[in-house]
């Protein structure tokens, strides 16, 4: 088998474009993608803009025009140290998230592993499992009276060992808990890249780390950029764990200030937050450039062409125990250890921490509380809806924009960019905007769940985006040339080629954009009315009240239908041959 | 399938574009007290058939039992409410009433009133029902009504924390003992501002800044990532050894299910009261009052009692479990930081936290 790699050129298909000068050339397709983002990234963006430049009024409406907040996050003795923590917070994470994540994909993508499918299981289970409590099982399992600080003093007969409420703490629960997603999106980037350059280089005599090193990563390295990118701003703009680990030990990074300066006047007041948000989208605007500098020799890497494709697995032999011993451990590490502390946490009257005599303490109160009447019935179909609807949103919109970006259709990159923004918006920030927005729209749509649907989607739009770009960059454009030769429009390019191609990537995108949006709490909170509640924001009450051991209950019960929906899910695609 | 645009909101907006603004007549009956108001609140309710609640109660033992309750007496109105915490409310609330899109008729929570009416979303109203409240409970303007009060005290682990060393007055929380034990909730009006400006009207500015300065060597722990529930739940882990000024019942709630926790109050003792308010442009002013009477009315303040709440009415008791943290049973003064006063002491408040405790 022959696999091309060439050099960049340009693309032999004309794209239908306006008549303008060369260099402002635009397809119509584009321009109308571009309109959609815009009407959906805007508002938003101009409500941020806004209140950083101006004075908020008691009735929170903008009053005069100012540079103050500006001029305070410079002079303010606490904007260099918290962005200095931030870098170090995001790098920390990402390295972290994508190094442990890429290992996993590895050895599940590309070698004969005993029991690696169960590893999207796994990674789906922990998907599944609500920020907060997986933060705070850690916070449990390494916090000042957990297991891992009395073994530890024990052993070594201090008082203190570990204090997990610093810097680290934060990037070791953060990059843990980006595990699953960064396998995720790895793995769909390895299954579409041809293993036979690693197989040439494995019969060159390399052993197989080195062909992983030297051949697939370097292959996948304009997938894999995108991919710390997006784990980088994820960890930017985090909020649970620097809240819950960084605040109490005094560890301040941007999203902490953003939420505190919002938050200190009592009455709202979004000008600092602003001014915080806008900064960021600037320091996110500068990455973005890079990495599709980056990506501008994308042609280089692509691999699935015309003349035949089928990812291969590598045979690790004897080493392959060894890789399963891995997978198991990671497999405890991100996923048994908070599903199993949230589990134990389920049975509990209280909210304690382990120790023997909290065994003789079991109890179903918890389950028995929320099968009563409760907001949990009241809300599952509202969250189902929310999750399908955004993800059915989200995924073919993205994959159009994808495959324009990749073939470099005129004035694409503009859609690159623009559908990276949402990922800046703190969430807190994004749902003061879109409430704003909403409330504020002549369409009936304030306070309803379409409201809420529409809002993320135009959050989870950048991860669409980076699944989507990373499945299209690979399709070489041999086959769609021939079917373009042969007399077939770009439509039926797009769905008889493209599509199906994808469609492994696209599935893997709807699962996870379902999942991350029936989780998210900050977006929906303000969205939501009386009658359109969703699961999360119940959950977060939860903790709110303390009722933690109900919310652990509650979380059992989630992850359980989580898993469900991904079972099925799987097993509907496997019946179509689709590998998942 | 339910439906993605809400047939509430839909109407209600239909309604406010034929109606720009609710008659005069219907904003005439908040402030009413004709002889015949209760006979037209009936009336006008069963016209508007429909009252929407914001609060920041808790929705299963608080909301739900009290918009059951008022359904059954009241079955031609439906109520539905909204739950959030005060900071989410207060936005809410701002956000609707700028754009004159108002779905709240009445806005109840602990904090909401004063910065609500300060910031003009609200309108004066009047309700027979606070005639049973203490004086110092009630607001002669009649911009807010109380509708539960809370009282504020210290959490400490029983396991880390021996019961004859625990802080006992304001001055024991010097103790260099404690260094690095404490923690204070940040970023809510009853959490640092409520504590500060405790000691400052307690203390006087003058000592009271000689007291910061030495507590300042603490280190507190600045908790800015829940409610005051959740801190106790911290201490409960044995993550933190002592929560300063957390809701006093919250430990005894959780005492009594065995958790390793209790509540000592320190002297004097600062008392919220959770308040309503009406919205400016409010869409339903007859269900609205109808509401407001419920809620102060013997009938609501039982379902609050039995929430764990405690009660504005003194001739409803609250739970015999909590009482021990009610300054008058305990034998502690109390001292009562209206809404009003704690908005008043708010930004200089959090001046002293920022220029001080703030790491």
């Amino acid at each position: 088998m022959t696999t091309q790699i060439e050099e960049p050129r340009r693309p032999t298909l004309p794209w239908p474009a306006l008549r303008w000068p060369e260099n402002l050339r635009v397809s119509p397709l584009v321009l109308l993608l571009i309109a959609v983002l815009l009407i959906a990234v805007v508002p938003p963006a101009l409500f941020l803009i806004n209140a950083s430049l101006h004075e908020t009024l008691p009735d929170g409406a903008n009053g005069a025009f100012t540079w103050r907040f500006y001029q305070q996050l410079v002079s303010g003795r606490f904007f260099l140290p918290s962005l200095v923590n931030t870098m170090i917070y995001a790098c920390g994470s990402a390295v972290i998230a994508i190094s442990i994540g890429t290992v996993q994909a590895l050895i599940v993508e590309r070698t004969n592993t005993p029991g690696r499918k169960l590893a999207f299981l796994a990674a789906i289970i922990s998907l599944g499992v609500p920020h907060i409590l997986y933060t705070v099982a850690w916070l449990l399992l390494l916090g000042r009276s957990g297991p891992v600080n009395d073994l530890l003093s024990s052993l070594f007969n201090t008082t203190q060992a570990l204090d997990v409420y610093s810097l680290w703490g934060m990037m070791l629960i953060e990059g843990i808990g980006f595990v699953p997603l960064t396998f995720l999106l790895m793995s769909a980037v390895l299954r579409s890249t041809d293993a036979s350059f690693e197989e040439a280089a494995m019969m060159s005599g390399a052993s197989p780390v080195r062909a992983f090193a030297s051949v697939t990563l370097r292959m996948a390295l304009p997938a894999l950029a995108g991919l710390t990118l997006l784990i980088f701003v994820k960890a930017f703009e985090s909020f649970e764990v620097p809240a819950l680990v960084g605040l109490a030990g005094n560890v301040n990074v941007i999203t902490t200030m953003i939420y505190q300066s919002s938050r200190h006047a009592g009455s709202p007041n979004y000008g600092e937050a602003g001014a915080y948000s806008v900064c960021l989208i600037i320091i996110l605007l500068g990455l973005m450039f890079w990495q599709s500098q980056l990506s501008r020799h994308a042609k280089r890497y692509q691999t699935i062409t015309g003349k035949g494709f089928r990812p291969r697995v590598i045979d690790l032999g004897g080493w392959r125990y060894g890789a399963s011993a891995l997978l198991v451990g990671l497999f405890l590490m991100v996923t048994v250890i908070p599903v199993a502390m949230l589990a134990f946490t389920s049975f509990q009257p209280f909210y304690g921490g382990v120790s023997l005599e909290s065994f003789t303490r079991l109890s179903l109160e918890n389950y028995q509380a929320l099968l009563g009447p409760g907001s949990f019935r009241d809300s599952i179909l509202n969250t189902l809806t929310l999750g399908a609807m955004t993800a059915t949103l989200v995924v073919p919109f993205t994959a159009l924009c994808a495959w324009l970006v990749v073939r470099r259709a005129p004035g694409a990159w503009i859609i690159d960019q623009i559908a990276s923004v949402p990922l800046v918006f703190p969430a807190i920030i994004l749902s003061v905007a879109f409430l704003d927005v909403f409330v504020n729209s002549s369409l009936p749509l304030y306070g309803t769940l379409l409201s809420v649907i529409l809002a993320s989607s135009v959050r989870y739009l950048p991860y669409g985006m980076r699944y989507a770009v990373a499945g299209a960059m690979q399709v070489h454009t041999d086959l769609e040339e021939a079917a373009t030769i042969s007399g077939a429009s770009r439509a039926r390019v797009f769905f008889k080629i493209l599509a199906p191609l994808l469609a492994a990537t696209l599935i893997s995108s709807w699962l996870l954009i379902f999942l991350l949006s029936v989780q998210a709490v900050s977006l929906p909170l303000l969205l939501v009315g009386p009658g359109s509640e969703v699961m999360a924001v119940t959950l977060f009450e939860l903790w709110q009240n303390g009722q933690v051991t109900e919310l652990a209950a509650m979380g059992v019960l989630w992850i359980a239908l989580m898993t469900c929906v991904s079972v099925m899910f799987h097993m509907l695609t496997r019946r179509h041959q689709l590998s998942v | 399938m339910p439906s993605l645009l809400n047939k509430t909101s839909a109407l209600a907006l239909a309604g406010a574009l034929l109606l720009s603004a609710p008659s005069a007549m219907a904003q005439e009956i908040l402030t009413s007290r004709a002889p015949d108001r209760d006979q037209q609140l009936l009336d006008g309710a069963k016209k508007e058939g429909q009252v929407v609640l914001y609060s920041a109660a808790i929705v299963n033992q608080a909301l739900r039992p009290m918009a059951e309750a008022f359904m059954k007496k009241y079955p031609f109105v439906k109520v539905t409410y909204w739950r959030a915490d005060t900071e989410e409310i207060i936005s809410k609330l701002s956000a609707e009433v700028r754009a004159k899109n108002v779905v709240a008729d009445l806005v109840e929570g602990t904090g909401v009133g004063e910065l609500a009416v300060e910031s003009g979303l609200t309108v004066p109203f009047t309700t027979p029902a606070t005639d049973a409240l203490p004086e110092m409970y009630r607001d002669p303007r009649g911009n807010w009504a109380s509708t539960r009060i809370s009282y504020f005290g210290l959490a400490y682990n029983t396991k880390l924390v021996p019961a004859d060393q625990v802080p006992k007055t304001y001055e024991d929380l010097l103790d260099p003992k404690w260094k690095g034990k404490l923690s204070w909730r940040i970023n809510t009006s009853s959490g640092t501002p409520l504590f500060i400006t405790t000691i400052r009207l307690t203390l006087g500015e003058d000592k009271a800044k000689e007291y910061f300065d030495k507590l300042a060597q603490q280190k507190i722990i600045n908790f800015g990532s829940g409610s005051a529930r959740t801190l106790v739940d911290r201490v409960i882990a044995g993550e933190i050894p002592i929560a300063l000024n957390i809701f006093a019942h919250h430990p005894l709630i959780s005492k009594a299910k065995g958790a390793p926790v209790n509540t000592q109050l320190l002297g004097p003792v600062p008392s919220t009261a959770g308040t309503m308010v009406v919205p400016k442009g409010v869409r339903h002013p007859y269900a609205a009052m109808l509401l407001a009477d419920f809620i102060i009315a013997k009938e609501g303040q039982s379902i609050f009692a039995k929430a764990e709440y405690f009660p504005v009415r003194p001739d409803v008791a609250p739970l015999e479990t909590l009482a021990p943290v009610v300054p008058k049973v305990a034998g502690v003064q109390e001292l009562f930081v209206s809404s009003e006063k704690l908005n008043r002491y708010y930004e200089s408040s959090q001046k002293i936290f920022e220029d001080k405790f703030r790491q």
